[in-house]
C-alpha cells in the first residue's frame, strides 16, 4: 500500500527508526566488543524519531498539502532485523550497512516529496539522512579487512 | 494501517466553564454528539438557560478590573503556560477533533498547530500593545495614545475548526488585558471544553475566561447584553448579517466572517502537478467544509490541449482519494460534519445536474475504507461545463464538490471573481509574474493566493474578507486583532 499522508510517512519513520534501533541493540548482546557504539546508535535513532516528529508537529498547518504530499511504497525500505544465532559479525555489519542504505534512501525519498512542504520538513529527513551516511562508515571500519 | 487510538472512552456530559467553574446545566434539553465517521455518541451538550448565560457575562465583567490591572507581563506567562499545556496535549487534541468533527488526522494536527500559533502571538503583547507618542506637537505639550481594553467579549464558534477558531480571538483578547466567553458550536464542542481545561491548568484568574454551552438563544442573549463590549463570529453570510445588525443596535464592536465562494483560477502556464496537489488540499481537504476552501475552478485559456490534460489529471487524482475515518492515518478525506451537511452537499449536486452541468465525478455514492456508515459521507464530485450564473457556481455548497469553468482568459476569469457576491479568497496558479500581479491587484477578495491553494493567513496577518464573506472595519488576528480588543484613549499633556 502507497502512502500518501504525513502522519503515515511519520508512523513510517518511527516504524523503521524502532526496527533498525532493536536491530542495533540485538548487535550489541551479540557481538560486545563494539558495543557502547550499537547501543550509541539505537539511542541516536530515538532522537532521530523526536526530530522528525518535532519538524512535522512544528509546521504541520492546513497551508500545505498534508494529506497529498508523498508517493511512498513502505516495501522499498523494509528490511530484516533479527539475527540468526550463527551470523558471524561480518554478516551481521554487512546487514547493518544494509538498513542503513535503505534508510538513507527512504529518508532522501521523502524529503524529495515533501520539497513543497514547509523547509523544515525536508531539512529533518535530509539531516537524518546524513547522519546515516556518517554511521555507513563507521560500520565499513568495522568490517574486517580482507587478506 | 490501524486507527490511531481514541481519546474519548465514553459518553461525556458536558458543562460550562463559569467563573472557574465547571458547573453542570439545569437545562433539560441537551443535543447528542456522535461521532461522524462511526455515528458512536461522543458526549451530551447543555442548550444552557438564560441564567447561566448570563452567570456567565457577570463572572467575565467581575473578572475585569483585576485583570485588567494584571500586568501585560503577567498575562502573557499565562499564555506562554497554555502554549506549554497545549503543545503537551498536542496529540490528544488532534485526535478529539478528529472524533468529534470527522476531519483527518493531518488536517486536526494543522488545526491544533493553528491555534497554537494565535496563543504565541498573544505572548508578544508587552510589544504589540505598546502605544505611540510625539513630544512637542506644541510648544512643551506631549500628545501620546494608550490602547485599553475594552471588558467582555464573546465569542460565537463555528463546527468547521472547533478547536482553532475560537483561538483566532481568545489569546489577543485576554492578553490585551479583556475577559472572555465562548460558545462553542453544539455540533462540536468537545474541542473547547478541553481547551477550557487547559486555560484553567494553566492559571488564568476565575471568570477571565468562560465557556457556555448552547444555541441561537444563548447568541442572542449575549448579542443584546450591554455588558458585552464585542462580539465575533464565524458562520454563514445569513446568520452573519444578524449578527453584525443586532452588535450595531447595542453600539458593540463586531468581528463577522461568513460564507465563501472561492476561485482557484489555473493559467496555462502552471506547473500541474504541484498545482493539482494544492487543489486537492483545497477543494476536498477538511471535507470541503471551511470559508477558504476551493469551490470554482476556472481553467484560462483558450488551448483546448492544456485544458483536456489539465482536467484529466484533476479527475484522475481526485478519483483516488481515500475517505474514511480521519483516525486512520492513509485517510485523506473524512466524512461530512453531519448528516444536514452532507445533505446539503446532495442538495446542490441535484441542482447541478438540473442545471446541465456536466457530472464528471459523481460522489453520491460513497465508497468508504473501513467499515462504516454511510450516514455522513460523501466522495468528492466534480461538475464540468459550469458557468458563472449557475447556482453551484454562485452558492456556497460548504462540501467536496469542485465546479470546473472554462475562461477565456484572465480578464474574463477575474470578472467572474468580481461578480460574486463573496470575497473571500481567490487563488492564481501560474508561473507568470505580470499575470500574478494583475489578479492580486484587480481580484477583490480579503485573502489572495499565489501558487497558494489555501490562503490561511498566519496568526501574525490578519484574515481578510470582503463583500459578503465578513462585516466589520477590523479583521481577526495580527495587528487588527490588537486593534479590535483595545480602545485608543489619546492624552495631550503639558506640565506648569
Amino acid at each position: 500500500m502507497v502512502l500518501n499522508t504525513c502522519s503515515q510517512v511519520m508512523s513510517l519513520a518511527k516504524e523503521l527508526e524502532g526496527q533498525s534501533a532493536h536491530f542495533y541493540k540485538d548487535l550489541a548482546k551479540r557481538f560486545s566488543r563494539d558495543k557502547d557504539l550499537y547501543l550509541s546508535f539505537a539511542d541516536e535513532n530515538e532522537d532521530y524519531v523526536t526530530q522528525i516528529e518535532r519538524a512535522y508537529y512544528g509546521v504541520i498547518t492546513d497551508a500545505f498539502e498534508g494529506c497529498f504530499a508523498f508517493n511512498i511504497d513502505p516495501e522499498k525500505y523494509s528490511f530484516k532485523t533479527e539475527l540468526s544465532e550463527k551470523e558471524a559479525l561480518s554478516d551481521a555489519l554487512k546487514r547493518a550497512l544494509e538498513i542503513e542504505e535503505k534508510m538513507i534512501h527512504f529518508y532522501s525519498d521523502a524529503a524529495e516529496q515533501s520539497k513543497s512542504l514547509m523547509a523544515d520538513v525536508p531539512r529533518a529527513f535530509r539531516m537524518v539522512a546524513k547522519k546515516r551516511d556518517l554511521r555507513k562508515e563507521k560500520l565499513l571500519s568495522l568490517l574486517p579487512v580482507k587478506a | 494501517m490501524a486507527i490511531l487510538e481514541e481519546p474519548i472512552k465514553e459518553v461525556l456530559e458536558l458543562k460550562n466553564y463559569i467563573n472557574g467553574e465547571w458547573v453542570e446545566s439545569k437545562s433539560k434539553e441537551t443535543w447528542d454528539v456522535k461521532n461522524p465517521a462511526t455515528q458512536k455518541l461522543l458526549a451530551r451538550v447543555p442548550m444552557s438557560t438564560k441564567d447561566e448565560v448570563l452567570a456567565a457575562i457577570q463572572a467575565a465583567k467581575e473578572a475585569f478590573p483585576e485583570w485588567r490591572r494584571t500586568p501585560p507581563l503577567s498575562r502573557a506567562r499565562c499564555l506562554f503556560r497554555l502554549k506549554e499545556l497545549l503543545e503537551k496535549n498536542f496529540e490528544r487534541l488532534s485526535r478529539v477533533q478528529t472524533m468529534e468533527h470527522g476531519k483527518t488526522i493531518d488536517e486536526s494536527r494543522g488545526e491544533t498547530r493553528r491555534g497554537i500559533e494565535m496563543v504565541e502571538v498573544g505572548t508578544g503583547i508587552p510589544s504589540l500593545m505598546m502605544g505611540y507618542n510625539l513630544e512637542d506637537i506644541a510648544a512643551g505639550i506631549d500628545e501620546y495614545v494608550i490602547y485599553q481594553p475594552l471588558g467582555v467579549f464573546a465569542h460565537l464558534a463555528p463546527f468547521n475548526f472547533p478547536f482553532m477558531v475560537p483561538l483566532w480571538y481568545s489569546p489577543f483578547a485576554l492578553a490585551t488585558g479583556n475577559t472572555f466567553i465562548v460558545k462553542p458550536s453544539p455540533r462540536d464542542p468537545i474541542s473547547q471544553v478541553k481547551l477550557a481545561e487547559l486555560i484553567d491548568e494553566a492559571g488564568f484568574p476565575p471568570g477571565v475566561y468562560n465557556v457556555v454551552h448552547g444555541g441561537a438563544e444563548a447568541a442572542n442573549i449575549m448579542m443584546e447584553h450591554p455588558d458585552i463590549k464585542g462580539m465575533t463570529f464565524v458562520g454563514t453570510t445569513s446568520i452573519g448579517r444578524e449578527v453584525y445588525k443586532k452588535c450595531g443596535e447595542t453600539c458593540k464592536r463586531a468581528i463577522v466572517q461568513v460564507s465563501a465562494k472561492n476561485f482557484l483560477l489555473v493559467m496555462p502556464d502552471a506547473d500541474i502537478n504541484a498545482t493539482i496537489a494544492a487543489l486537492l488540499t483545497s477543494f476536498f481537504g477538511n471535507t470541503g467544509q471551511r470559508c477558504l476552501s476551493g469551490a470554482n475552478l476556472v481553467i484560462v485559456g483558450k488551448d483546448d490541449g492544456f485544458y483536456k490534460k489539465f482536467l484529466n489529471a484533476f479527475v484522475e487524482t481526485t478519483s483516488k482519494i481515500k475517505v474514511g475515518y480521519g483516525l486512520d492515518e492513509s485517510i485523506q478525506m473524512g466524512p461530512m460534519q453531519s448528516l444536514d451537511g452532507k445533505q446539503r452537499v446532495l442538495k446542490y449536486i441535484d441542482i447541478g445536474i438540473k442545471e446541465k452541468a456536466k457530472l464528471i465525478l459523481d460522489g453520491r455514492k460513497p465508497t468508504i475504507t473501513g467499515n462504516y456508515p454511510d450516514t455522513c459521507f460523501i466522495n468528492p464530485t466534480i461538475f464540468e461545463s459550469v458557468t458563472p450564473d449557475m447556482t453551484i457556481a454562485r452558492e456556497e455548497i460548504f462540501g467536496s464538490v469542485a465546479s470546473v469553468m472554462r475562461a477565456k482568459d484572465l480578464d474574463e476569469a477575474i470578472q467572474w471573481i468580481n461578480n460574486s457576491n463573496y470575497g473571500n479568497a481567490a487563488s492564481i496558479f501560474t508561473s507568470n509574474g505580470k499575470a500574478a500581479r494583475e489578479f492580486q491587484y484587480q481580484v477583490e477578495c480579503g485573502n489572495i493566493g499565489i501558487n497558494i491553494g489555501i490562503v490561511a493567513p498566519m496568526a501574525f496577518f490578519p484574515f481578510g474578507g470582503m463583500k459578503d464573506s465578513f462585516f466589520g472595519v477590523l479583521h481577526g488576528q495580527g495587528k487588527d486583532a490588537i486593534r479590535f480588543f483595545t480602545e485608543s484613549k489619546v492624552v495631550v499633556q503639558r506640565w506648569f
